[in-house]
């Protein structure tokens, strides 16, 4: 099946997208759950009023590296859109629309 | 007004026209599951929408660039057939749209324009103008691997989300991924922003390089063109489209907060990757994979199988549907002569005859921004129509 698609599926790009998905889809979904944890673990001890200065620090520190991460992979992915790479110029042989006759010459591809 | 410069005219409306429909047609991609959580109020959810669509379109010109350069080789298109083939395209991709919107059906509008482009060169040219293999890699296979990459990704973030809750409670969790979702889905509204609007703009310069008004070897895109295009783009996203927003944030699955964060998150991730790595996969494809996969990634989720079962069929149909507009306004152009300006301007007030008579037939059953709007339901009722809802559509 994966060598009967290798012509068809750029495989190389598929993988690479799969892992960076897959990082970066559960990753911020992730880190986003720890941000609120973290805040509910600090308002907790804030509101018991006993004082636990440690359980406070620590559900702020936790919400703000996972926050500093959810906020980096937001810059990644705007990074990625403004330096999309440009692509190469259209072959014939993966046109959509491939050139024909002198009346029409128009062509189309993707990437 | 000379003869190409009347085409030319005619091809930059119709473009821009495409660019409306495409708006509108693809808000519910970004911003669906936000509306259905009730994260945003609708009218806000797509004036954000828009706003970040407009200043997507101006970040960077790469996809533009493909177009105009990669796609169509700079001498392709020096002819007026050329203008003619891509008038009947964008008029074959803007009624698919408006067609799949008036059924409520997200589909993609890139499909619909490449269907479009294939229809009318088959047209123009005949069969020998058209790839198989190459539809095969640039549509199908992306098609597929779209749902199936994006839909896991969320699936698995979804249970990551629902066992984080276990520990965090579910008002806080509820509330908390609401915020999220503003975030995430403005990511994705600025990824569409990047990606779509500027497939109009490729276009656009396209004609203008073929009618010698636009420099192929010193390439850019004019500031009017991005103007035009952006402008078009973020006019589209804030009329809405709640049709496919109703279809995209309700119907698929009933969406609670996390579920709807992880979905857009999984397809913002999947959007930029796969453009990033120069596999582009369709925007609607990879946004309704990812709402099924967070459907099912609850336990006890429910992902309503008919729904998908037409939006499936749907997609399938879209490149041979837009083929077949797009061949059919070609034809009828041709009826007046080759080349002729009549042709165009007639095919041209065909397709908005055609643009009118469906959005009067969609009055019949319209859908609003009032009837979408969740901002004020609580848990309770939210409990009790995902009750009411799955015994009848699972």
């Amino acid at each position: 099946m994966f060598v009967l698609a290798s012509p068809i599926v750029d495989w190389n790009a598929m993988w690479k997208i799969c892992v960076v998905t897959l990082a970066a889809g559960i990753g911020v979904v992730v880190a986003f759950g720890f941000v609120l944890l973290g805040l509910k673990i600090a308002d907790r001890a804030r509101a018991d009023g006993t004082h636990n200065a440690g359980s406070r620090l620590g559900g702020l520190t936790l919400s703000i590296v996972c926050g500093v991460i959810c906020v980096a992979v937001v810059v990644i992915g705007v990074y990625a859109m403004a330096k999309k790479p440009s692509s190469k110029p259209a072959k014939a042989k993966s046109a959509l629309v491939i050139p024909a006759g002198p009346r029409m010459k128009l062509v189309a591809s993707s990437r | 007004m000379g003869s190409t410069t009347l085409v030319l005219v005619i091809v930059i409306i119709a473009a821009v026209s495409f660019d409306f429909t495409n708006g509108f047609h693809d808000t519910a991609n970004a911003m669906a599951t936000s509306i259905a959580t009730g994260a945003l109020k609708p009218m806000v959810a797509v004036l954000i929408s828009a706003a970040l669509n407009f200043l997507g379109a101006f970040i960077s010109i790469s996809v533009a660039t493909t177009i105009a350069k990669g796609i169509v080789p700079s001498s392709a298109t020096a002819h007026l057939d050329g203008l003619f083939v891509v008038e009947a395209a964008l008029i074959g991709a803007m009624i698919w749209n408006l067609i799949t919107w008036y059924f409520t059906i997200p589909s993609s509008s890139s499909h619909a324009l490449i269907g479009g482009l294939i229809g009318a060169a088959f047209a123009s040219v005949g069969s020998s103008a058209v790839s198989v293999h190459g539809i095969v890699q640039k549509v199908v296979a992306p098609g597929i691997l779209a749902i199936f990459v994006c839909g896991i990704v969320a699936f698995l973030a979804t249970t990551a989300a629902y066992m984080l809750i276990r520990t965090l409670g579910q008002e806080e969790a509820r509330r908390g991924y609401r915020y999220g979702q503003i975030g995430s889905a403005s990511l994705v509204s600025l990824a569409h922003g990047t990606n779509d609007a500027q497939k109009t703009m490729g276009v656009v310069a396209l004609a203008l390089i073929s009618t010698g008004h636009l420099s192929a070897v010193h390439f850019t895109v004019p500031i009017w063109v991005k103007l035009i295009c952006a402008t078009a783009m973020a006019l589209g996203t804030a009329t809405g489209g709640w049709r496919i927003i109703n279809t995209m944030g309700n119907r698929i699955t009933t969406v609670e907060s996390p579920q709807g964060f992880s979905a857009e998150s999984s397809s913002a991730a999947t959007i930029l990757a796969s453009s990033y790595y120069g596999y582009p996969l369709s925007t609607t494809q990879v946004v309704s994979g990812g709402v099924m996969g967070a459907g099912l990634g609850k336990r006890g989720g429910v992902v309503h199988w008919p729904v998908v079962g037409q939006m499936v069929v749907a997609w399938v149909i879209t490149l041979p549907s837009a083929a077949l507009v797009g061949a059919a306004a070609w034809n009828i152009s041709d009826l007046f002569g080759t080349n002729s300006d009549v042709g165009a301007i007639v095919i041209a007030v065909l397709a908005g005859v055609v643009a009118f008579g469906l959005y009067t037939l969609s009055k019949r059953n319209r859908v609003t921004a009032q009837d979408l709007d969740r901002t004020n339901v609580t848990p309770e009722i939210e409990a009790e129509r995902a009750q009411a809802a799955s015994p009848a559509l699972a």
